[in-house]
């Protein structure tokens, strides 16, 4: 896992070159640092777990086959603990994201522009967790306050709004895997993002590299 | 406000004292229903009082500058009591996800469980997860894992099934999405301990009848959500 990507990587790697499972260690540690919802990497998901479930079939043939020797017993053991580590990633990276649509379910459900991020299913479970939550607080508090009282959308001075949104001013440790153009920090100063460079900034200061995949978050 | 033994608010601050000793003390109290209504109660007091001090809606001059003190307080006072309210509310929902996803998604484990999980104390029953919700959270963990269940069965067979077996598969038939995510898994096999009776499980070496006290070494993949309800113990 960590061991696979390592820090900053000593021979130059072209991002095209990462195997099926890199992408999506990077694609994880992405989504865990960045506060905001990333792009669903769906089709990657899937080519990874045809992968896992062709291994898998592969290790049951050879476990059956009386001829297997003490060695590949052992191959295959290492196998089977790699499929399983595969899986782990898989699974924290599923959770990491569905955390997020439950988080943010309400800011979601009302700003069409995420929805083209998120798959069908995180979609669907985002509405429907936004109407379960607003329909738990009508249910608990709202119906037994006076009319003027029960709007869960208000604009009040001095109070943070009521639908939480990702921070985007959030810094984060962003590492550049390749030159960047150079990016504008809040100061008005600017810097250059060369290759290897580890900084950290605010999230929307790098969100738009990000996107391009010509940096990753550490 | 002299008749008045508290200030306006203060009730709303004892509700947010309950949400941070759960949070410290990380147990789950049980449902504040009479604070709840008391501030409710409050609420509908305050409104009153907010209605009297505005003028009369046919007066038709601006608001005398007297008054508007007086309404900016009742204001303040409502705004901050229904916020507190919904914290409340929005807390407890989140420990409740916490215990759900902490038991691997077993609803009715879940509700039936002693409430003090940390402390082996003999269920008495009324003590259970159960008795310190409010039927309204019951509702929504219910409505919670509904959807939860849409979710992962919904987890676009079409582009995970792409190899012809049918479609059939799913992410959730290879990866089991309710088990834990604190640590990666180091080892295949787990020698386990049998805390509580669980009858005949498959596994990988064939189906075992776990009972009390025995010990075993299996796969991990097989009773992780045995590990994860409590019914298997590592050793």
């Amino acid at each position: 896992m960590p061991d696979d990507f390592g820090g900053p990587n000593i021979l130059p790697q072209e991002v095209a070159e990462e195997t099926a499972f890199q992408q999506l260690i990077r694609h994880w540690m992405n989504e865990r640092h960045s506060p905001d919802i990333l792009p669903g990497q769906e089709l990657l998901l899937g080519r990874i777990l045809d992968h896992v479930r062709k291994q898998s079939d592969d290790v049951q043939l050879l476990r059956a086959d009386p001829d297997s020797s003490e060695d590949e017993h052992f191959r295959i053991m290492l196998v089977q603990t790699e499929v399983e580590r595969v899986k782990f990633v898989v699974r924290s990276y599923v959770r990491t994201r569905l955390h997020k649509v439950e988080k943010y379910a309400r800011w979601i459900a009302k700003t069409p522009e995420v929805h083209e991020r998120l798959s069908k299913a995180e979609l669907d479970h985002a509405k429907r967790y936004a109407r379960l939550l607003e329909y738990h607080f009508t249910q608990s508090v709202l119906q037994s306050l006076p009319p003027d009282q029960q709007s869960l959308e208000e604009e009040t001075a001095f109070m943070p709004p009521m639908t939480p949104e990702p921070d985007k001013l959030r810094p984060v440790f962003v590492h550049a895997l390749r030159d960047c153009p150079h990016v504008q920090l809040p100061d008005g100063s600017t810097i250059t993002m060369e290759k290897g460079r580890i900084s950290l900034t605010p999230y929307y200061v790098i969100e738009h590299l990000l996107a391009r995949g010509e940096v990753e978050l550490v | 406000m002299s008749t008045h033994t508290h200030q306006f608010g203060d009730l709303a601050t004892q509700l947010l004292m309950d949400s941070r000793r759960s949070t410290a003390t990380e147990t789950l109290l049980k449902y504040n229903d009479v604070l709840v209504r008391a501030v409710v109660r409050e609420q509908r007091h305050l409104e009153a009082l907010l209605q009297a001090a505005l003028p009369p809606p046919d007066a038709d001059q601006d608001t005398p500058d007297a008054i508007l003190p007086t309404v900016l307080l009742y204001q303040t006072a409502i705004n901050r009591n229904k916020r507190c309210l919904l914290a409340y509310h929005a807390h407890r929902i989140e420990r409740l996800k916490d215990l759900y996803w902490q038991v691997g998604g077993a609803l009715p484990l879940l509700l039936s469980m002693p409430a003090a999980t940390s402390s082996n104390s003999a269920s008495d029953g009324a003590n259970d997860v159960r008795a310190k919700l409010s039927p309204h959270e019951v509702d929504f963990l219910r409505s919670y894992n509904a959807s939860l269940l849409a979710f992962r069965s919904s987890l676009s067979p079409t582009s995970y099934g792409a190899d012809g077996n049918g479609g059939e598969h799913t992410l959730t038939e290879d990866v089991d999405l309710l088990a834990p995510i604190t640590r990666p898994p180091k080892d295949l096999h787990v020698l386990v301990r049998v805390a509580r009776d669980c009858g005949v499980v498959h596994t990988e070496q064939g189906a075992i009848d776990f009972r009390r006290g025995h010990r075993f070494l299996v796969r991990r993949a097989d009773v992780e959500h045995l590990i994860v309800q409590g019914f298997l113990e590592e050793v």
